[in-house]
């Protein structure tokens, strides 16, 4: 019976198929964005049907589909287009951005890209447009403000310094939290502490990121860790910044030439003395000029950025002088073959004056009250400390010279239409030399030696030299079936990171010189670091129905740091994300008027910190002694140090309402540091040296969220909103036994990791007032954590008929605590008892009651304010001309009278931990006003 | 069959290539400069070179403890923040991180010492019995300084708590195998008498005293300080002379103030060279003769300590004085006028203690100096006022050594990081808390206090140590003889 139905049936099947299939035919084509260039991935569904596609690496589509019929075409970030199926087989379409679309991207990193909506990980992007705008040239300055979830906090205002970057909390006490950079697919140094060799300035250093090359950036993205920086390997934890520069584009090349002026002046807004912006303040001038060339065609496309840029400061003895050039290119070789390549040089040469941390910093010395109340000093008394530091600070010679190269090469090839390689090779090489000259005319005037002192003077020159070769090689695979897509990424990466520093030191000598043969007295140290790091990862991202997708993978990761007795270590992730607006049922039905965008997404991901190379060693020392050599034990090494595994998992959800124009972006994570790297103290039993050991946890929580709103959005007038409010709980959950130990700031008040406090918490001795109104002194007591649990940007942006354009960008944080380590040293001076309690003073040591140092480290401040005027083509032949000005830093609100930001002296050891937790001894970031005039070909 | 070849060489010449290429390509290979245990065991003269380095963290040991026992003691006051808090007012902070340091380097001495003794000297074909005497010696000496500063410390590596007194014994046992394998070292024979001395073991002392006299009347050991060497080598520790620095270096920053009573023996140590910090002098001849006039003067023999003093008043004579340039540093920077800094400055009822630092050079022994005068010993008496004098002498001859924290019967606790992180030791055994004998603790804020009226010259101490001392003298912590 069966059998018989079914040769019934056959024919009629056969004859319904033939039918169907005469009425189709095969539709192709090429999808473009609105700059005429391919896009990939996507998606083209004939209107009612099941069946869909997805554009290739160069945006071709093939599609069977009936005459009549409708392709809509969708792609997030663009607006929708659908075409109905005439009689012509081939439809190409230009897509338009869609700027009420949440922020799509293709996010670079492993592999050709992944649809950023594919993604469970939450990524912050900043592009060309928003950077180009922004005044500062260094990279971290760029992201204050401006980057939602990240904590980004200038530790000074001296040319290049540091910046303490966090995003979700302190993840480690062995390192800094100073993301890695990448440029164009090439890691880059991101030292952003002292040197170990380094000039001992007190505190204030010339970081790397200070000649990160910005020149010439389409786009910077923040990713914050957790799983989306699990595929990176090795340091990765703390997140990546990815930049990726412009390689130009096909079509009419341009030109630009931009002049940027600015006057510099210091804050007074936190100083306690007028007297001290007196002696040392005054407004310097900024001159920069940009050049910048641009172009191509279908076959080959360049870009090319240059810059030069001085200053001299806010601080009457600095200077800072950059000179840039970068350049991209762009060359499609065959249909299947593409070469990207960029090339960078950066010099950066500035001066610093001294600060916090040494007894003769004039800034510190004046607010610390070293010289008493300088508000209550007669006016020739002051005059003649004036003189003197006028003196000091003409002898001031403290230097640092860097150059950068970093190159990258990119090579694509398509193998088939579906499965693309991709391979990466760059270094990046920074050479820097600081040089600190205290002449016998320095050290007179500071007072350590007497006057007609003609042979003490002293040079120190510490050359670093930072190489970096990244390479990385992997194969995109990408599948379509009616209801499933699928991205295969299989690669794998090295990079190899080596150090090398030198110093000498000449003693002895005279003035005029900087040659070191003429000091009488010459030593000389080295110190080397050496990693190499290299794995193998793959991720597989299967889209379902084109609204779910799930991810998988992981790597497998090996680095030179790790002891004998480990194996590499896998860290696994998984995702999962839904855009459930995205289903056809929920377009089409009223909800997606008010509610046009909804997506959740979770996931899971392991990323990892290593040890400072070498400290897995056991190791001996050899130092010179009168003469002699002298042996001593050094490290006494760790065969089973591994790196420490950062496991987040993160929720996260995604809401569009009234067309998107108001967004929101919510997200919970949960990251616990496991095998966290600790370097207790040894019990001095041993005799030894401390080790770094994997022994603890941390564990950092919080949410994340993001409110973008397009208040308007009509031909003429644009402005949007976007604010941001993060927090974290910090806990450091175990310390494997060990007792508290200090890794900042000092005995009596230090900054410490504790069992069940904040990382790098302030403690010390607590004195509270008792019932009977006598004070019990509590050691150890805990003054708060430094890290502000509670943080956010906000940024405001309007634009007039792309004529005007003006914006402002703002962050703020509270809920930490910090010390007003300058209130302290004034309080220690017997001049300034502000707060503290009468019957306190003088009854003991301020030691006894450091709570009364301790404030809240909020604060609000503006960034920036800026506005520019688009002229357009009235100066012709110019095709625009822009005219720009912006404030930076123009408003500060604290909790406190000093500038919680100011924490120069923060970080200890090379790219160790910094708490941040000291207010001390160093000038804040300065107001900046800068006009811009930018001529466009 | 000629492509073959062709293709056989090509492959053959590539596969070489491949191998000796191997270096080129390899990401991997990282080296690290500093020395591994294969480059430091069982070369040549590698004994003498891990001596130099035992040496080199004997110093370390004296950077650590001077700053705690000077201030723990009345000889010097910290008006600054830079240098230890606590002691000053005999604090023992569990959590001090310099009680800490302190300890680790005494331990660090000694598994130097033992690490020598067992490791380097052996595999070393340069090895002789005067380097293995002195690793004997060092050893002996890490094991004095935890009997001198600690009511018991650990001996081994998060190891039990071991007492004082034993460690007294070991260090005497120690200091025997060194005399044994070389009988003519100084330093062996007055590190033994002072084991002695703080034992109370009299006879053994004077013995030891003699014998170290015996070699040479006039002698002096020194721990030298190299002044350029890279500090951080090991980690935590500085090359240089960390009391100098306080006492000197640090010249406008006031840090340690001694009492106006000792303010002409201060700055003990100051520039020397440029390569080379002022030595300390630790265990000198001035040692063993005091030891024995404390023991002719325990035994009512007062010409026989007369002699002794006079002996040492002698030597003193001929010990260094430098001149020094002290107006950059002053007395009082931050606040003028807090302290004695005239001539004409009368302490306690004493003129000529005090120096003028601002007007020119002034003089300062470098090893030894004393007030006492060759009058002060012909008055001489065995009682408590004889006593008095004997111990205000062995303060000033031993300022800015360490020893008066010891004579006043102080000792130090070991750390929270010890008690924590070793099973042997819980907190409140001996040696984790402060132990001060209670005629001290009643006056400890005391200490260094001091009234001074710039303008009629008068400073006066709160308290008077030495009397204290000598009154309690039948007291276990003080006045081993009595």
């Amino acid at each position: 019976m069966k059998t018989k139905l079914m040769w019934i049936a056959a024919p009629f099947l056969v004859l319904c198929m033939s039918f169907s299939f005469g009425q189709e035919k095969t539709v192709t084509g090429n999808v473009t964005d609105q700059n005429d260039l391919p896009l990939p991935g996507v998606s083209i569904v004939v209107v009612g049907t099941t069946n869909g596609t997805q554009t290739d690496f160069d945006g071709n589509y093939v599609i069977a589909a009936s005459e009549g019929q409708v392709l809509r075409f969708s792609y997030l970030g663009q607006k929708t287009v659908q075409r109905t199926i005439g009689a012509s087989s081939t439809i190409d379409v230009q897509m338009e951005d869609d700027a009420q679309a949440l922020a799509e991207v293709i996010v670079t990193g492993q592999g050709s890209g992944i649809a950023k909506r594919k993604l469970s990980t939450t990524v912050d992007v900043l592009d060309s447009e928003e950077i180009d705008r922004l005044p500062s040239n260094q990279i971290d300055q760029m992201l204050q403000a401006t980057a939602p979830s990240a904590q980004i906090r200038m530790s000074s205002g001296q040319p290049g310094t540091a910046s303490i970057i966090r995003t979700r909390g302190p993840i480690s006490a062995a390192t800094s939290s100073t993301p890695v950079v990448i440029v164009d697919g090439v890691r880059v140094d991101n030292l952003n502490s002292n040197p170990s060799l380094g000039l001992d300035t007190g505190g204030a250093n010339v970081s790397a990121l200070a000649d990160i090359p910005v020149e010439s950036i389409e786009r910077i993205e923040y990713i914050k860790g957790g799983a989306a920086t699990t595929l990176y390997g090795a340091d990765a934890a703390n997140g990546v910044i990815q930049i990726i520069t412009k390689k130009g584009k096909a079509g009419r090349s341009t030109a630009f030439f931009e002049s940027r002026l600015g006057v510099i002046k210091a804050t007074t807004d936190f100083l306690k003395y007028d007297r001290t912006a007196e002696a040392l303040f005054a407004p310097g001038f900024s001159q920069e000029y940009r050049v910048g060339f641009s172009g191509g065609s279908e076959k080959v496309s360049y870009n090319f950025g240059g810059s030069l840029y001085k200053d001299d400061g806010f601080n009457k003895l600095n200077e800072q002088v950059r000179r840039t050039f970068t350049f991209g290119y762009n060359a499609n070789v065959t249909d299947n073959f593409k070469y990207q390549g960029s090339f960078s040089f950066v010099s950066f040469d500035s001066n610093l004056d001294y600060n916090a941390n040494v007894n003769f910093s004039r800034f510190s010395n004046f607010e610390g009250g070293s010289y008493g109340d300088l508000n209550a000093m007669t006016d020739a008394e002051w005059a003649a400390v004036r003189a003197n530091s006028d003196e000091v600070g003409s002898l001031v010679d403290i230097t640092s010279r860097t150059s950068r190269f970093t190159g990258s090469n990119k090579f694509i090839y398509d193998i088939t239409s579906s499965i693309q390689a991709n391979a990466t090779v760059g270094i990046d090489y920074r050479t820097t030399t600081q040089e600190n000259l205290q002449s016998n005319a320095f050290l007179v005037a500071i007072g350590a030696e007497n006057p007609g002192t003609s042979n003490k003077a002293e040079l120190a020159r510490v050359i670093r030299n930072n190489f970096v070769v990244t390479g990385d090689l992997n194969l995109t695979h990408r599948a379509e079936t009616d209801n499933f897509s699928f991205v295969t990424i299989l690669g794998g990466q090295f990079f190899r990171t080596t150090d090398r520093q030198n110093r000498l030191d000449g003693s002895g000598g005279s003035d005029g010189t900087r040659r070191i043969n003429f000091f009488p007295t010459q030593t000389a140290s080295d110190y080397v670091l050496e990693n190499a790091n290299y794995g193998l990862y793959f991720l597989e991202n299967v889209g379902l129905f084109d609204v779910a997708f799930l991810e998988f993978g992981g790597r497998l990761d090996r680095n030179t740091s790790a002891g004998s007795n480990t194996s590499p270590l896998l860290l696994p992730k998984v995702g999962l994300t839904y855009n459930i607006s995205d289903h056809d049922f929920y377009r089409d039905s009223g909800i997606s008027d008010i509610i046009s965008t909804v997506r959740v997404r979770g996931n899971y991901g392991e990323a990892t910190n290593f040890a400072r190379p070498f400290s897995q060693d056991k190791t001996f020392e050899l130092s010179p002694v009168l003469g002699q050599n002298a042996f001593s034990f050094a490290n006494p090494g760790n065969d089973d140090l591994i790196s420490e595994t950062v496991k987040t998992t993160e929720f996260g959800v995604e809401l569009g309402f009234f067309g998107n124009r108001l967004n929101f972006s919510g997200t919970r994570y949960k990251a616990i540091t496991e095998d966290a790297l600790f370097t207790p103290v040894k019990p001095p039993s041993e005799g030894s040296q401390n080790q770094i050991y994997n022994l603890g946890e941390v564990e950092n929580k919080g949410w994340e969220f993001e409110m973008r709103a397009f208040v308007l959005q009509t031909p003429e007038h644009q402005l949007d909103l976007t604010v941001s409010y993060n927090t974290n709980e910090n806990n450091v959950v175990d310390t494997g036994g060990a007792a508290p130990f200090v890794v900042g700031g000092f005995n009596v008040l230090g900054s410490v990791v504790a069992e069940g406090q904040s990382l790098g918490y302030l403690r010390g001795t607590a004195a509270i007032r008792q019932d009977d109104g006598s004070y019990s002194f509590e050691t150890n007591s805990s003054l708060g954590k430094t890290f502000a649990p509670k943080f956010g940007t906000i940024n405001l942006n309007y634009s007039y008929k792309d004529k005007v354009n003006f914006f402002v960008s703002g962050d703020y944080q509270y809920g930490g605590q910090i010390t007003d380590l300058s209130f302290l040293l004034r309080h220690l001076s017997g001049i300034d008892n502000t707060g503290i309690p009468e019957d306190l003073v003088g009854t003991t040591s301020p030691f006894n009651y450091v709570n009364y140092f301790v404030f809240d480290n909020d604060f609000f401040k503006i960034r920036n304010i800026g506005a520019t005027y688009n002229f357009g083509d009235v100066l012709k032949p110019f095709s625009s001309v822009k005219f720009g000005v912006t404030v930076t830093n123009p408003f500060n609100w604290t909790a406190g009278d000093f500038d919680p930001e100011a924490t120069g002296s923060g970080i200890g050891a090379q790219n160790g931990f910094a708490s941040g937790g000291f207010a001390y001894g160093t000038e804040s970031a300065p107001r900046i006003f800068m006009s811009s005039l930018r001529f466009q070909f | 069959m000629k492509k073959i070849v062709l293709i056989t060489v090509a492959a053959l010449s590539l596969l070489n290539c491949t191998n000796d290429f191997s270096s080129v390509v390899d990401f991997t290979d990282v080296e690290n400069p500093t020395l591994s245990e294969q480059s430091v065991v069982g070369k040549p003269n590698s004994s003498a070179v891990w001596l130099n380095g035992i040496k080199r963290n004997n110093g370390f040991v004296f950077n650590e403890f001077l700053i705690l026992a000077e201030l723990g003691s009345d000889n010097y006051v910290n008006t600054e923040t830079f240098f230890n808090q606590f002691l000053d007012n005999l604090e023992f902070q569990p959590a001090d991180p310099d009680l800490r340091d302190a300890t680790r380097e005494v331990a660090r001495l000694r598994e130097m010492a033992i690490f020598g003794l067992e490791t380097v000297g052996p595999a070393d074909s340069e090895y002789t019995t005067a380097i293995e005497a002195e690793y004997n010696f060092y050893l002996g000496m890490a094991y004095l300084y935890s009997a001198m500063y600690f009511p018991a410390l650990p001996q081994e590596p998060r190891g039990p708590m071991v007492a004082s007194a034993q460690h007294y014994q070991d260090a005497i046992a120690q200091f025997d195998v060194a005399i044994g394998l070389n009988a003519s070292e100084t330093k062996y024979h007055l590190a033994k008498a002072r084991a002695n001395y703080y034992t109370g073991n009299k006879a053994a002392a004077v013995a030891s005293a003699n014998d170290a006299l015996a070699i040479d009347r006039a002698f002096d050991n020194m721990v030298r300080y190299d002044a350029v060497a890279p500090d951080g080598v090991p980690d935590g520790t500085q090359s240089s002379n960390r009391f100098e620095d306080a006492l000197y270096e640090r010249s406008t920053f006031d840090d340690l103030q001694p009492l106006p009573t000792l303010d002409f023996l201060d700055p003990k140590y100051s520039y020397f060279t440029d390569e080379e910090d002022a030595p300390v002098h630790y265990l000198k001849a001035e040692e063993a003769l005091l030891i024995l006039a404390e023991a002719n003067l325990a035994d009512s023999n007062v010409p026989a300590a007369q002699a002794n003093l006079t002996e040492l008043l002698e030597l003193i004579g001929t010990r260094e004085v430098r001149a020094i340039n002290d107006d950059i540093e002053g007395r009082t920077e931050d606040n003028p006028g807090s302290r004695p800094d005239s001539t004409i400055v009368v302490v306690n009822g004493r003129s000529g203690l005090v120096l003028n630092r601002h007007s020119g050079l002034i003089y300062i022994p470098s090893v030894s100096g004393t007030s006492l005068t060759a009058s002060d010993i012909a008055g001489l008496t065995a009682d408590d006022a004889g006593l008095e004098l004997l111990y205000r002498t062995r303060q000033e001859v031993f300022i800015a050594e360490g020893l008066r924290f010891v004579d006043m019967g102080l000792k130090l606790i070991v750390d929270e990081n010890e008690v924590l992180q070793n099973e042997n030791i819980s907190a409140g055994d001996l040696g984790t808390v402060a132990l001060i004998p209670p005629f001290i603790d009643a006056i400890k804020t005391q200490l260094d206090a001091i009234t001074y009226d710039a303008g009629t010259g008068v400073a006066t101490t709160a308290v008077n140590v030495n009397e204290i001392l000598v009154a309690n003298k039948s007291s276990e912590f003080v006045l081993p003889f009595h």
